[in-house]
């Protein structure tokens, strides 16, 4: 998606054009398909979409982490503060990570180092980022487990010793400890318990206030993204369908991928017997459609959907919209 | 006649930990009409997969009672439990795992109808096998096909077309869509809702999702730490939740809109354990209403209006906030 409009000074990243390609012996999986993203500073951009969609790939691309060698990327760019990350330097890349762009996992369980206490875990990347004493780092490494609601005197305790939720409040302060400009969150709370996600939610909210970071917060969860975020990309088969603020994705959603995805979801106060699910199945990235991605499974659906690939449609400064029925026009066809 | 299918009194399964017992179910009673759901929530550890194979003498029960129509199962040796169990099956959380790599879809779904010697006859049995994949939307064409060839949702079609191969009565259903998503998820949800309409199927719904849970059930009964904590109908529960963990967890749901979200209630710490836990409520240590007696005696499940069952000191009445 072609996101011209945004001002390019005062973003923490942007991606352009982004494909990804996992190639094997046999097939190729065309997992990210022109992506671009923008976020400026100190704002939260929401990446939702279902399994496959290529969320994770578009994040691990802004460490440079796609799996080497079946990952390939095709084109595209991500520029942090201006510099393209894809063609950075190992020792450059070293620099950056986990200092200027910090990452949080899905699962708390298997992302920490099960033979180091979680004091040593924050401390490693202040050590190495910041310069400082093994001491030092130890005693702001103690400061940031406060900051995340963990007693300090539990610094030189094991992962074993600490619940999903504590176990998740450690991964945050190891991404926080560098104070990054960015933070890529890949469904920090999808392995919690309600009442800790509230918890672990609400503490991603304040220290995101308090360090005035970006973030890219990826989740399948249109709960979270309205609690969490300012901007949202709708991600489907490697490609943006809609991208819009809070305002334009909630209250005036465009894409008929969207509607399906806010229809399909159980509404907690309104009981209905009939759930409206999208109709058949994720496209297999091997063997894409042909046209809109979309388009097998989109009741509006016209003969043009499955020739062409739709252009991308401003329906306003914030809002676009990758679909054929908003050709001509800015009102809606639906 | 009376209208109950399954009536659960007491129900206690405890474990030996090296640190003493986990009480992972400790006196659950609760009770089910035919062709009704009961939704059980509650978070990780509350206790809630454990009750549902207990109930299934899929682990043995501790103590209780278990009474599925008419007959308690408890008393039942190992042949007449092996034949009552055509009658109460289960659909697993995980699609991907809870599947044999090796047999072929035909070859699951024929798996239970052989070993209960329902259909001899090998024609009839295939013809039995295309039919329940008819019924839970799996093509004709993916008869010899393997699970690794296909989605998490078909997987979960076979877990329910394997479940009904029996003709039961009676259905646990743990966690059925949490591996899925959305957009699948209500595909699956609006199947299980047509085959227990056409089946008059009755079902327990073991879930941590309350939004699918309150679309899904007739009665909803909350679980925490092995205790059921609150039950009642799913409107009045979630119109008017008593227990203060039923409220916290009510509105802990993050829910997908931007306008009047709702007030959140913040629950300090986390889950205590369920080992030799001591006869005080549960919940005490974590409430934001907790009076002297909440850490002095444990409450009792009592009707605070009718069929709405709560389990609290307070019984809500201080807890208006």
């Amino acid at each position: 998606m072609d996101i011209k409009k945004v001002n390019e000074k005062g973003n923490t990243l942007e991606i352009k054009n982004l494909v990804i390609h996992y190639v094997s012996e046999d097939e190729v999986v065309k997992a990210v398909n022109g992506v671009d993203i923008t976020i400026a500073s100190g704002k939260t951009l929401g990446l939702v979409g279902e399994t496959g969609a290529g969320k994770t790939t578009t994040a691990l691309s802004i460490l440079n982490l796609v799996p080497d060698p079946q990952g390939k990327i095709i084109s595209g760019e991500v520029l942090l503060e201006g510099k393209n990350v894809l063609t950075m330097s190992d020792s450059e890349l070293e620099e950056l990570r986990g200092d200027k762009v910090a990452m949080i996992f899905q699962d708390p369980m298997t992302s920490l180092n099960p033979v180091l206490t979680v004091g040593d875990q924050i401390a490693e990347g202040l050590e190495i980022h910041r310069k400082i004493s093994k001491g030092e780092a130890l005693k702001q490494a103690k400061e940031m487990l406060e900051l995340v609601g963990i007693p300090a005197e539990r610094a030189g305790e094991y992962p074993y010793q600490f619940s999903g939720g504590m176990k998740q409040r450690v991964v945050i302060a190891i991404a926080l400890a560098c104070s990054p400009d960015l933070l890529i969150a890949d469904e920090p709370t999808t392995a919690l318990d309600v009442t800790i996600q509230a918890q672990v939610l609400i503490l991603i909210n304040d220290l995101k206030q308090k360090y005035h970071m970006s973030m890219l917060m990826i989740t399948h969860d249109l709960g979270i993204v309205a609690e969490v975020c300012d901007e949202v990309s709708i991600v489907y088969a490697g490609r943006i369908l809609e991208h819009g603020t809070l305002e334009d994705i909630f209250d005036n959603m465009r894409h008929p991928y969207t509607k399906g995805l806010f229809g399909a979801l159980p509404d907690i106060e309104v009981r209905r017997t009939e759930l409206k699910p999208i109709k058949g199945l994720m496209p297999d990235p091997t063997n894409l459609p042909s046209g809109c991605p979309f388009h097998p499974r989109c009741d509006y659906a016209m003969e043009v959907c499955s020739k062409l690939p739709p252009e991308t449609k401003w329906l306003s400064d914030t809002h676009c919209v990758e679909c054929h029925l908003y050709k001509d026009t800015n009102e809606s066809m639906l | 006649m009376s209208n109950t299918l399954l009536e659960v009194k007491d129900l206690k399964k405890y474990y030996k930990v090296p640190k003493g017992m986990l009480h992972a179910v400790d006196g659950v009673t609760f009770s089910i009409d035919k062709g009704k759901t009961l939704g059980i929530v509650g978070e990780s550890g509350c206790g809630k997969t454990t009750a549902g194979r207990a109930i299934l003498r899929l682990v043995e029960p501790t103590s209780g009672q278990i009474i599925f129509d008419g007959v308690d199962i408890l008393k039942l040796n190992k042949n007449e439990m092996r034949h009552i169990r055509k009658d109460m099956q289960l659909i697993f959380q995980d699609p991907f795992s809870s599947l044999n790599p090796r047999k072929t879809i035909a070859q699951t779904i024929e798996e239970p109808i052989i070993l209960a010697k329902m259909i001899p006859d090998k024609n009839k049995r295939f013809m039995r096998v295309m039919e329940l994949m008819e019924t839970v939307g799996l093509a004709e064409r993916l008869v010899n096909t393997y699970p690794h060839e296909l989605d998490g949702g078909r997987r979960q079609r076979i877990g329910i077309a394997r479940a009904l191969a029996m003709n039961p009565k009676f259905i646990i259903c743990d966690e059925p869509v949490s591996a899925l998503d959305v957009s699948i998820q209500a595909q699956i949800l609006n199947l299980m809702k047509k085959i227990q309409r056409e089946m008059g199927l009755t079902y327990i719904f073991i879930t941590h999702d309350l939004s699918v849970v309150n679309h899904f059930s007739d009665d909803i009964a909350v679980m925490y730490l092995g205790r059921l904590i609150e039950k009642a109908p799913s409107e009045i529960l979630f119109a008017n939740p008593v227990h203060p963990y039923t409220k916290a967890l009510l509105s802990a749901i993050p829910v997908p809109r931007i306008h009047n979200r709702p007030q959140r209630i913040l629950l300090r710490g986390e889950i205590t354990s369920p080992i030799n836990p001591e006869p005080v409520c549960r919940f005490a240590n974590r409430c934001n209403y907790a009076e002297p007696i909440c850490s002095k005696e444990e409450p009792v499940l009592i009707e605070i209006e009718p069929n709405h069952f709560v389990a609290c000191h307070l019984k809500g009445i201080n807890a208006n906030a």
